[in-house]
């Protein structure tokens, strides 16, 4: 017997959003009318509750993206800037990149939710044999932003993906990467960092599904959470049986700012290989408090002395960032945010 | 300069008991004295600078202490600091991701900041880095690594006497800073320290060993146990102990 779903204003905001769509949003009208948004019920989403979140979102809006042009014609060194903006009400958009054969692209995507908006937004991406994609993810979102960013990517042999996202939050701030991992010669490097002020939500959802021999995938996630904010790190890599000598390692590990911080972490690996190396690791902490009266003795106001720990712990995989004034950038958003922890 | 008058401290344990270390401390440094405190392990001494300098934990629960006429104990580390007072830790802290230079930038301007005087610019500071680091025999590659992060014990205890060349505080209280350092990186630290030694500026040197006091010779030296000052008296005092031990001592204590 299945259940009578009554939808809430959110999820009929969605499915009038996606009236006549096609594609990827068209499977999101599907699923939003016949399971409504996902609840905590749904393992996938079991700290997430997208339902509960969105209550209070009503109307269609516009989910205004600038720079898809960019995603025509690509070509080696190209840099690709989209800005994606959620008004209030439910939205959802889409759009597709292909990295040519050995092609080597920067992609930044900022994602900016308002106050009583329901964002969606997804990316599918192709890198063909030895391209390489340097993929950026920025979240600038309101307090009462609610936010879904998910990409699916693919990689084909000898590619290269290095992911790094930044997500300062929201009244829920999820971001899902799913990638195909071929192995033979194809490697991946994904990672970030999340700084959540009371209040704020963030989540990071990632699965990589190892199909073929060979493959290395190094993930690291770091988070700051103060008394107040939650953060979610889902993170799981499959190794299939054809997938021998895979290498893959995922770390994530966050700092508990203050009694009321919740995070909540579920590393998984599911391997079917025998010859393989992979490993994860989780780790909680509180700021170190020898560290912080060591700096304060030498004259560091109490603040400064925190935000300059925090920002060191997660400076790690923005460092993986390559090029320097993204980096800079990434980390000065970061920077942006701390103050609201102190 | 620095009075301090019938201290008494506590502190929790790790099963949340109440310890007393400090039981009635009274002690007074001049402006341009050094005075040495010796006494055995576990005695307080390293309690005495952290209540000085104002870590969380360590509870003041009688007595004063007053620095330049302002009493300490409702005051913040920090501000404590940029009143100047610092500390030589025993056990220098490691700060990962933070480079030493960056560090020892943001702390001269934050202590000039809370005093009201104006920022060192880059160039001046780098200028000034360079001299002191040059005096205490410390690489400029050093400085750019992270904050005490993998250094030997010896080179900890020096980095901590270049901060307090570069931060030139008024009153230093010096943690068995002598323990660690080979004999030539004693005689530089020593050589450091004296330079220091000022009309104006007072020292508490905590140590074991004579072999320090040889260096930077003491006006007055304290001999401490049980969380008090039991005895005290000339440089004399220091070569005595080294002679005799602590027994005769300990015993007045109780
Ligand atoms: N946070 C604490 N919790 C429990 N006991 C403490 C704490 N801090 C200090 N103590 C205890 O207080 C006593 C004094 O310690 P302190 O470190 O001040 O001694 P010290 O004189 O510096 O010794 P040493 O010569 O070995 O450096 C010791 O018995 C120590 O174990
Ligand atoms: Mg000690």
């Amino acid at each position: 017997m299945t259940a009578i779903l009554t939808h809430t204003q959110a999820e009929k905001a969605l499915i009038g959003a996606l009236d006549g769509a096609t594609g990827w949003r068209a499977h999101l009208r599907e699923a939003t009318q016949r399971d409504g948004l996902p609840t905590r019920r749904n393992e996938f989403w079991k700290w997430s509750d997208l339902r509960r979140a969105a209550n209070d979102v009503s109307g269609v809006g516009r989910l205004d993206v600038t720079g898809l042009d960019g995603l025509t014609n690509v070509k080696d060194g190209d840099r690709i800037e989209l800005a994606v903006a959620a008004s209030a009400g439910a939205s959802a958009a889409d759009a597709a990149l292909v990295v040519p054969a050995g092609a080597s692209v920067t992609l930044v995507e900022t994602l900016k939710g308002a106050a009583g908006s329901l964002g969606n937004w997804h990316m599918t991406i192709r890198l063909e044999a030895g391209a390489r994609l340097d993929r950026v993810v920025i979240t600038d979102h309101d307090a009462d932003a609610v936010f879904v960013g998910s990409a699916e990517i693919e990689l084909a042999e000898t590619a290269t993906l290095n992911q790094t996202m930044v997500d300062t939050g929201a009244r829920l701030s999820r971001n899902e990467t799913h990638v195909t991992h071929p192995g033979q010669g194809a490697s991946i490097t994904m990672g970030g960092a999340y700084v959540l002020a009371a209040g704020r939500h963030a989540d990071t959802t990632n699965l990589v599904h190892h199909t073929g021999p060979g493959g290395v995938t190094q993930q690291l996630v770091k988070g700051a959470v103060a008394s107040g904010g939650h953060g979610v790190f889902q993170g799981k890599f499959i190794v299939d049986r054809a997938a021998q000598q895979t290498d893959a390692r995922m770390t994530h590990r966050a700092l508990m700012l203050g009694e009321r911080a919740e995070i909540d972490a579920k590393p998984e690996l599911e391997i079917y290989a025998d010859d393989v190396q992979c490993a994860h690791g989780n780790a909680l902490g509180t700021l170190d408090e020898t560290a912080l009266f060591y700096m304060r003795q030498r004259g560091l106001p109490k603040a400064r002395a925190r935000a300059l720990l925090i920002e060191s712990y997660l400076a790690e995989p923005l460092d993986r960032v390559q090029d320097e004034a993204l980096r800079e950038r990434l980390k000065a958003s970061l920077r942006a945010r701390l103050g609201a922890l102190i | 300069m620095l009075k301090i008058n019938n201290l008494h401290n506590k502190v929790e344990t790790q099963d949340g008991e109440e310890k007393a270390i400090l039981k009635g401390l009274s002690l007074e440094v001049p402006a341009g004295e050094v005075h040495a405190i010796m006494g055995p392990n576990g005695s307080g001494k390293s309690t005495l600078s952290y209540v000085l300098t104002g870590r969380d934990g360590y509870e003041v629960t009688d007595g004063e202490m007053a620095f330049l006429g302002e009493e300490l104990g409702e005051l913040a580390p920090e501000e404590r600091a940029a009143l100047g007072l610092y500390l030589s830790f025993q056990y220098p802290v490691e700060i990962p991701g933070v480079p030493t230079i960056t560090f020892l930038k943001e702390a001269l301007n934050a202590q000039r900041a809370t005093r009201g005087e104006e920022e060192v610019s880059a160039p001046e500071f780098m200028k000034l880095i360079r001299e002191k680091a040059k005096q205490l025999n410390v690489s400029m590659d050093m400085l750019k690594r992270p904050v005490n992060v993998g250094f030997s014990g010896g080179e900890k205890k020096r980095m901590e006497i270049l901060q307090a060349l570069v931060l030139e505080p008024k009153f230093l209280i010096l943690d068995e800073t002598d323990s660690g350092l080979d004999i030539d990186a004693l005689k530089i630290v020593s050589d450091g320290v004296n330079a220091l030694r000022s009309p104006e500026r007072g020292m508490l040197v905590i140590t074991h060993y004579q072999r320090l006091l040889d260096h930077i010779t003491p006006d007055v030296v304290h001999v401490m146990a049980d969380g008090r000052i039991v005895k005290s008296g000339g440089p004399e005092l220091a070569h005595e102990l080294e002679a005799e031990g602590y027994d005769k001592f300990i015993g007045e204590a109780a």
